[in-house]
């Protein structure tokens, strides 16, 4: 699995996904964590719960994420 | 004089006050007062669309729509009042707002967005953390339960099966280990509930209007919590005997009790929700005689309650899915991702075996009755969450042997780490790097499963590993059932009415987030049905959000275009403590029913925690609500004083450092900088019974005696703080050579008498 639960990310790009709504836009930059990868099927494609500083918590593609150390 | 107000933020405060006071007594004015500020909060904070100050502008019309009204004195009428007050604020400072939305800033930095603490914001549905925890640890345990359902009507399921995201950002977890929130939040459900004290908020008449819910799983029974409790006439449709979707027929009695369930949703009837059981959309209830009936809303949580398949030669046989028919046609074609050749059907295994069943079936059965163990050796293919319970749960079924067969390794499993830690305690074995590739079986029942090794490579461009077969590495795992825990997807049968509304690749309903519309005017939906199998919170706040948007969908306000932040509700004053207690407090460890229990029964396997443990553990909460973690305190002390003695290493989301609340007392002059620089009055300097004491959120920092003035009993500061000033000053003035200790006015009037 890419991303596990508690890890930090930063969402670094917009991503191509067609879950990426507008608003998302503001999130490029923001750090964050991981708080509910792919429960299921450790799918790449999957949708991951991220928790968002000053931002809140969604359901992002993974190709806008990026672990940072 | 004081400074003049933003008038967005002087409208909102203006409205709040209205509101808070029930100075309005009509409810028509209520709720166009209500929508009115809502609709201001976003244009305040950023979160408005184009349309909002239009729609601002026809609500304030709206007062005056109402005769009765303006026959009245105008001025003995508060509620005429309040509409020519807005009405000429907006004529007046129609480009004050106008620029708020163009722009998204506040000249007058009054309307800063709002920053609830990190936990609220983590938290899906927005519930008020600080606060509860703040009132759990007062005692105030039915007040606590009254703040968490304003934002989830579900308090003691989520406080039993939340994932806590609020835990992962917890900010005392960069000190030592975050606040237990979920478990608190358990308890005070528990307790007022037990003490009657768990009671519903008070509702609004009923407003004529009437909205179907589709799914009483967790996000059908928030919205029609909220719908119900803003006047909506609710009726929730249910395919299943019970209430709680996969609360109740996904998760396991041992995590959490029916009667948890039963208690939470008897609350949401009794606000007059009705309950439709046993009964599908599109075979019992159809689209068109709900709308004869009246129903002008629909809500789809409809959640994810079909299993994939294997795609393994015998799955189908075994599973008694098989038909002639479609083994005739060709149609029965998998979607094995291991072996292509699986994909043809092999007609001797034309039957219908047994042994093969999938988790989302099988805890279903369980769960609403059916506690017949699946077989004596029990393997079940999967690495999820889901795949655990089907695998405890066999275990409590009686099952001998019980094997999770998974592709990867241990720590690629999606699983949560504790679930699986506790599976293994309870004697699930394990089977990693196992990939299915046939179910065996004798013609009538299954009898094995055939698998390979695989190991992990790493594909060309990405740091993911994949499993791949190691050839030659065939075997078998003997077992008498099969069960498949690989996923889950949405059951679109019966959806196909709602032409309007789009599905994405992932099989799941098309909504814009903010407001959880489909692209059917009047069609909602949340929960799994939008997000794929997800967590109850989420379908909760899903749920809650929905709720919002049928209400502006009925009374014409525009959607929000960006998310909503959530609500602080209250500044709840904070706990007072030594900084050695603060740091002292550890998270409590949660007892677990013996393990011999555990394998045999289904009674809850976390014993929680006792009431000392509980108000304790809501004490560590840092009240970061309060404390922004802004740094300004610490820059002050630093720079300006250069003392340092402020060291909260945690403030730091990427990169926290050590804390030790204990360490401020070593160097502190209790000189107060930080206190007057603070904007939120999280850090205070008080006086009080001799002593200056420096508090940090109710945190104690520092406590020195105070020194008094000699002669005129003015309070001087602390010996330290006196020091340090002569310190400072001994270069620019004269020391005076004192016996007395005196103030500046006193030594003045000595130095220079009259």
């Amino acid at each position: 699995m890419e991303f596990r639960k508690g890890q930090k990310i930063e969402v670094f790009q917009k991503s191509k996904d067609e879950a990426w709504e507008p608003y998302m836009d503001e999130f490029i930059g923001v750090h964050g964590m991981i708080t509910d990868p792919d429960t299921t099927i450790n799918d790449p494609d999957a949708l991951i719960e991220v928790s968002l500083q000053g931002l809140g918590t969604y359901r992002l593609p993974q190709d806008c994420l990026r672990l940072i150390k | 004089m004081d400074k003049p107000l933003c008038p967005v933020h002087s409208t909102i405060l203006y409205l709040s006050d209205q509101l808070d006071s029930g100075k309005i007594k009509e409810p028509r004015i209520r709720r166009i007062s209500e929508q009115i500020l809502r609709l201001v909060e976003e244009i305040s904070n950023g979160h408005a669309g184009k349309d909002h100050l239009h729609a601002v502008e026809e609500l304030v019309e709206e007062y005056f729509q109402n005769n009765s009204i303006l026959e009245k004195s105008v001025s003995d009428n508060k509620d005429s009042e309040i509409g020519i007050y807005l009405k000429s604020v907006l004529t007046r400072e129609r480009e004050t707002f106008q620029s708020h939305l163009e722009t998204g800033n506040c000249a007058s930095m009054d309307c800063i967005r709002l920053t609830p603490s990190p936990c609220q914001m983590a938290c899906p549905a927005g519930i008020d953390i600080p606060t509860y925890l703040s009132l759990i640890g007062e005692g105030k345990d039915a007040e606590a339960i009254e703040v968490i359902r304003r934002d989830n009507p579900l308090p003691w399921v989520c406080g039993l099966v939340c994932t806590r995201p609020c835990e992962m950002m917890c900010v005392r977890a960069r000190i030592d280990t975050p606040v237990s929130i979920k478990f608190l939040k358990a308890f005070a459900a528990e307790r007022a509930m037990s003490l009657g004290h768990y009671l519903n908020p008070p509702q609004k008449p009923l407003n004529g209007k009437k909205v179907c819910i589709i799914g009483a799983g967790p996000a059908g029974l928030s919205a029609s919590y909220y719908l119900a409790l803003m006047g909506y006439q609710v009726r929730v449709i249910e395919s299943l005997p019970v209430a709680g979707g996969m609360l109740m027929v996904g998760i396991p009695r041992y995590r959490l009790p029916r009667e948890v369930i039963d208690r939470e949703v008897a609350m949401i009837e009794a606000l007059g929700v009705e309950f439709c059981y046993n009964t599908r959309f599109g075979r019992d209830v159809t689209l068109d005689s709900l709308k004869k009936e009246g129903f002008e809303a629909f809500f789809l949580a409809i959640g994810a309650h079909k299993s994939h398949k294997l795609g393994v030669k015998g799955e189908d046989f075994y599973s008694g899915k098989i038909s002639v028919d479609s083994m005739a046609s060709g149609k029965d074609v998998m979607v094995s991702t291991y072996h292509e050749e699986d994909k043809r059907v092999d007609s001797d295994l034309i039957g219908a075996g047994t042994g093969v069943i999938d988790s989302v079936e099988f805890l279903k059965r369980v769960a609403l009755g059916n506690r017949r163990v699946p077989g004596k050796r029990v393997v079940i293919i999967g690495g999820g969450n889901v795949a655990i319970d089907a695998a405890r749960t066999s275990l409590r079924l009686g099952a001998e042997s019980v094997t999770l067969a998974y592709r990867r390794t241990r720590s690629e499993m999606p699983a949560d780490i504790e679930e699986v830690e506790q599976a293994e305690e309870e004697g699930v074995n394990f089977s990693f790097l196992t990939i299915p590739t046939a179910i065996e079986g004798d013609g009538k029942k299954v009898t094995g499963l055939n698998c390979l090794r695989a190991e992990l490579i790493k594909k060309e461009n990405g740091d993911r590993l994949y499993p791949v077969p190691v050839d030659g590495s065939d075997y078998t795992i003997e077992a008498d059932a099969i069960i498949s825990a690989i996923g889950q997807f949405v059951d679109i049968a019966g959806m196909e009415v709602f032409t309007g509304i789009k599905w994405t690749r992932r099989g799941t309903i098309e909504v814009r987030h903010t407001c959880m519309e489909t692209s059917e005017h009047g069609v909602f939906a949340a929960g799994d049905a939008v997000t794929g199998p997800a967590t109850v919170i989420e379908a909760i706040g899903g749920g809650k959000r929905a709720a919002e948007a049928i209400d502006r969908y009925f009374n014409h306000i525009p959607q929000p275009r960006i998310p909503k932040v959530p609500v602080r509700y209250r500044r709840e004053n904070p706990i007072t403590m030594s900084a050695s207690t603060k740091m002292v407090l550890k998270r409590p460890k949660m007892d677990m029913l013996n393990i011999d229990r555990r394998r045999i029964t289904f009674q809850q396997a976390e014993l929680g925690y006792t009431e000392n443990m509980v108000r304790d553990e809501a004490r560590r909460c840092l009240r970061c609500d309060i404390c922004r973690r802004c740094g300004k305190c610490i820059d002050v002390c630093r720079d300006k004083m250069g003392i340092g003695a402020l060291q909260f290493g945690y403030m730091d989301f990427d990169h926290p450092v050590d804390t030790d609340f204990r360490k401020t007392s070593e160097t502190c002059i209790t000189c107060g900088a930080c206190a007057a620089n603070c904007p939120n009055e999280a850090i205070v300097i008080e006086e009080k019974n001799g002593e200056r004491l420096l508090k940090l959120c109710g945190t104690i920092l520092n406590r020195q005696k105070l020194l008094y003035c000699e002669s005129c009993n003015a309070v001087l500061g602390s010996a330290k703080y006196l020091d340090y000033v002569q310190h400072k000053t001994a270069n620019v003035a004269k020391v005076h050579q004192q016996k007395r200790r005196l103030c500046g006015n006193c030594l003045r009037k000595q130095s220079f008498p009259i």
